[in-house]
């Protein structure tokens, strides 16, 4: 049975070496995260159809991962911090380079990758920056990576429970292949140059059907809609027989070249066959052997698999690959030497892969061209008529109010034009969406503007249900008309208050445009003021001209600041009266701040001056505006809006299963 | 499209149908659909709206700087009214080269305006058809000599001469004197102009949403568990002049 004792021996490729275990057990995560020079953030963030099959394989997750972690023995331990350390120090400097193969550029796929892939160095950062404080803790350096929680005894479960719940993206994200699978391999294969060259290290004493094979430590994403990979041969061993590039399924044993067992596809040097589930191959291509390139590729769309030798392309001797299995990029060899290195995109190919890819592209983008659906919602049948209400409508509904009008103006001229003698119908954009979209764009500006009531008068008598049935919304209108009330007598104060003095006409021109002070320029007003006073320029003969009229105008003042205030109480006790009562938490907090406004003589220096703010009048505009929305039954978002999301989901949906929406990157092809 | 494939549950307000959730979680960013709207705009040559737009949407400017937009306008607005002379020349004042490697684009030009001249000339029962004779027979015979389909075309076009006036054409005919005709002819000048300055022809939002409209029937074909309809929530929105209500005079004062 494979028990791994050190993680020394596991990297040095000795692990279960003599083993005649058919299925190679997959050692310890760790093990593959200290060596994966390449692509390890991406590790966590895909569920491995083979965690399932390591479970199968291997019975001793427990001792295992008691190796690995908080009972390990020290050694062990050691030597994953040592290669931590190293990786880290590679992380910092951008080595583990997160590659993507030319063909794949631009992908929507390809993209996902990549936030995935920042995000991950982005938390790993953050992480180490966190515990860089006790980074000798094992537990700390394992998380901090990998987000692998030692101590987990089932690691098939614990990668189920830890993939779940990653902070950082929604749902992950299949990486391709990056290297040869250190635990996915026959046991006398060995793994070099971080991970790309494979070699057959063991002697060849077995039965004639015995050979050695391995796979890419992912498996092909069908989300790329094409994958594609090229090995070339090293060497072919001394009296070279049978090298195997290919494919397989993940449970395919590896103690045989691929393409003889069920479940494997391989293209055979030897003799040029194809073989797959059985050990008599088809013919197919030319042989191939020492410095031969050769590419192996799936088209997801068609389910078929295609060879290449020395970037000439053989032909595709595989169809109907099954659309629900998992293919591992996987190679076999049979004799000592023999030895494969693998291109998984990290270099240029030698087969112009670009070109097919962007042929299906083009395919594809034919197909959309070609497809005129009827837009079926629509009185019109006509494309055009159809974009240009999209248009219309997005206009009006996002608010570009000036800019709808321009664009109705427009198209009307154009109608026009195009109408044989005027006679015809002249087309209009407006729509009763239209009416409600100025509607709700009246309201809006009200509340923006301060005035609560016109808000509340205009919401009732044309959406009479909004403020029935959303009562925090009401409560909250109700809440801001105190707010603005007490805001109004604030400002009337500040008014009132420097005419107590008489004051200079420079400074009283700018008091009777107080209206929109803020504290700090009242604070820099009254200090000013008294400035004056201390310098003794108060005396008012040189301008007592206007001084009655001010005296009038102060009166006045006065007056409304009296008359406002009183309004502002009554308010204030109806309002208290209303909802004095309700039982919600939140209500009654509202209630105590807003009344807390009145205990203030100057609000504006208090601690409650933000409630006063005329930004706290954005988020009740913008509640209202969804709740009126939601009262017409329309999502809050333009008809134009719901094409792009659409359109994104529709293609995604046909992507994930390397269907032709994997050749579509709808932002970049379509939108920019 | 096998609409039989599709989930049988029919999706209520309170239950969410799995997809719609897919539709909601993706977030489009609104310069993006600006942009969209922009370019739209601009290709499409509403000059006066991208205007306001570019300020109210706070567009970058230099999309706008577009130079042949108001030359666009006006040759759109020459096709549409029928006026195809007028437009011929001032494709020409912009790129005579356009119309020189677009040999069918200036045949269905020289085409309309030999519908304009025979639905002149055979609108009073007295008049004269010589203008239009001599126009075909200078202007698109030579033309149709070496091309099949310009002469089928050209042939079409003769035999309104036969049947104007008429008010019972056989919709072959009929179509010849349709306004969209022209409307199609005029978007082709549109993007042959647009092509020619370097641009694309077509603005971008007729791609997304023939993606749209793509990706839908394929998906259905495929059998993804999407709602029984997408609906966009775009309401009938074209009001005819006649019969529009107040949300006319609201818009357009």
């Amino acid at each position: 049975m494979f028990r791994r004792g050190s993680y020394a021996q596991v990297a040095s490729g000795n692990a279960g070496s003599g083993q005649s275990n058919p299925v190679p057990a997959r050692s310890g995560q760790f093990s593959h995260l200290a060596n994966s020079g390449s692509f390890p953030l991406a590790m966590s963030s895909y569920s491995h159809s083979r965690h399932a099959r390591s479970i199968d394989a291997d019975g001793h997750h427990g001792s295992m991962s008691n190796s690995l972690s908080r009972s390990g023995p020290v050694p062990s331990y050691s030597s994953q911090m040592g290669h931590m350390g190293g990786y880290s120090s590679l992380q910092d400097a951008g080595a583990p380079a997160f590659f993507v193969p030319s063909y794949l550029r631009g992908s929507r796929h390809a993209e996902k990758l990549e936030e995935a892939h920042k995000a991950r160095i982005a938390a790993y950062r953050e992480q180490r920056s966190t515990h860089s404080s006790n980074a000798g803790s094992l537990s700390t350096s394992s998380s901090s990576v990998n987000l692998h929680k030692p101590g987990h005894s089932y690691r098939g479960l614990t990668h189920e429970i830890i993939e779940r719940t990653p902070a950082f993206i929604e749902e992950p994200v299949a990486p391709w292949p990056t290297r040869w699978d250190e635990k996915d391999k026959f046991a006398q294969m060995e793994v070099e140059e971080d991970g790309r060259l494979a070699k057959f290290a063991g002697a060849s004493k077995s039965g004639h059907d015995e050979a050695a094979a391995i796979r890419a430590d992912f498996p092909m994403p069908r989300q790329c809609g094409i994958y594609y990979y090229e090995v070339t041969v090293v060497s072919k061993g001394k009296d070279g027989r049978i090298i195997g590039v290919g494919f397989s399924e993940a449970k395919v044993p590896l103690n045989r070249i691929p393409g003889w067992e069920p479940g494997s596809f391989a293209y055979h040097g030897d003799d040029g066959l194809s073989f797959t589930s059985t050990t008599s191959g088809k013919p197919f291509g030319p042989k191939f052997g020492t410095l031969d390139v050769i590419g192996c590729g799936i088209n997801f769309r068609t389910n078929t698999a295609f060879f290449t030798k020395n970037g000439q392309y053989i032909g595709a001797p595989f169809e109907n690959l099954k659309p629900n299995v998992q293919y591992y990029p996987s190679i076999g060899m049979k004799k000592p030497n023999e030895a494969l290195r693998a291109n998984f995109g990290q270099e240029p190919f030698a087969f112009d892969i670009d070109s097919i890819v962007q042929g299906e592209k083009a395919t594809i983008q034919q197909e959309i061209a070609l497809s005129k659906g009827q837009p079926r919602e629509h009185g019109s049948t006509d494309e055009t008529q159809f974009i240009q209400s999209l248009i219309g409508q997005y206009l009006a509904h996002d608010g570009y109010v000036e800019t709808a009008k321009a664009f109705a103006e427009e198209a009307i001229e154009e109608a026009q034009a195009l109408a044989a003698d005027g006679q015809a119908d002249v087309l209009y954009l407006q729509t009763e969406e239209d009416i409600d979209a100025i509607n709700r764009q009246r309201i809006r500006a009200a509340i923006l503007d301060g005035d609560i009531d016109k808000a509340l008068k205009h919401t009732t008598a044309y959406y009479p249900s909004v403020l029935r049935d959303n009562e925090n919304i009401y409560f909250k209108l109700r809440c801001r008309k105190f707010i603005e009330m007490i805001r109004l007598c604030s400002e009337l104060n500040a008014q009132v208050l420097p005419h107590i003095i008489p004051t200079p006409p420079s400074k009283r021109s700018t008091a009777s445009t107080l209206n929109n002070r803020n504290s700090t320029a009242t604070d820099e007003y009254d200090f000013e003021m008294e400035l004056d006073e201390q310098l003794g320029v108060h005396n008012g003969a040189p301008w007592g001209d206007d001084d009655d009229e001010d005296e009038d105008d102060l009166e006045a003042k006065q007056k409304k600041l009296q008359d406002s205030t009183t309004a502002m109480i009554e308010y204030g006790m109806e309002l208290k009266q209303e909802f004095a009562n309700d039982p919600r938490r939140e209500v009654k907090r509202a209630l105590e701040d807003t009344f807390a406004l009145i205990a203030y003589e100057n609000v504006r220096e208090s601690s409650l001056a933000p409630l006063l703010e005329t930004s706290g009048r954005v988020p009740v505009a913008e509640e209202l505006n969804s709740a009126i929305l939601v009262s017409l039954g329309k999502s809050s978002s333009a008809a134009l809006e719901r094409l792009v999301q659409q359109t994104e989901a529709l293609v995604s949906e046909l992507a994930d299963d390397g269907g032709p929406g994997a050749f579509i990157n709808v932002r970049k092809d379509l939108l920019q | 499209m096998s609409s039989s494939t599709v989930s049988v549950s029919v999706p209520t307000p309170t239950q969410q149908h799995p997809f719609q959730r897919k539709i909601d979680e993706i977030k489009p960013s609104k310069p993006d659909i600006d942009f969209l709207v922009m370019d739209y705009l601009i290709s499409h040559g509403y000059p006066r709206t991208a205007a306001k737009f570019a300020k109210e949407a706070g567009v970058p400017t230099h999309l706008i700087e577009e130079e042949s937009i108001e030359a666009r306008v006006e040759i759109r607005h020459a096709i549409h009214k029928g006026d195809i002379d007028t437009a011929i020349n001032q494709i020409n004042d912009l790129d005579p080269q356009i119309l020189d490697r677009n040999p069918a684009l200036h045949f269905a030009l020289l085409r309309l305006q030999l519908i304009e001249l025979i639905r002149n000339c055979t609108s009073v029962p007295t008049s004269d058809i010589t203008p239009a004779i001599n126009f075909a027979s200078s202007q698109l015979a030579p033309r149709a000599a070496t091309n099949e389909s310009f002469l089928k075309d050209l042939e079409l076009t003769m035999t309104l001469l036969i049947f104007l006036p008429s008010n019972d054409l056989q919709p072959q005919l009929a179509e010849l004197l349709k306004p969209e005709l022209r409307q199609q002819v005029a978007a082709k000048v549109n993007e042959a102009i647009l092509t020619s300055t370097g641009a694309r022809g077509e603005a971008r939002i007729y791609s997304l949403y023939r993606a749209r409209q793509w990706s839908e029937i394929r998906a259905r074909e495929a059998g993804k568990d999407l709602p029984a309809s997408l609906p966009l929530g775009l309401e009938p929105s074209l009001v005819q002049a006649n019969g529009h209500g107040e949300a006319g005079d609201v818009m357009v004062q």
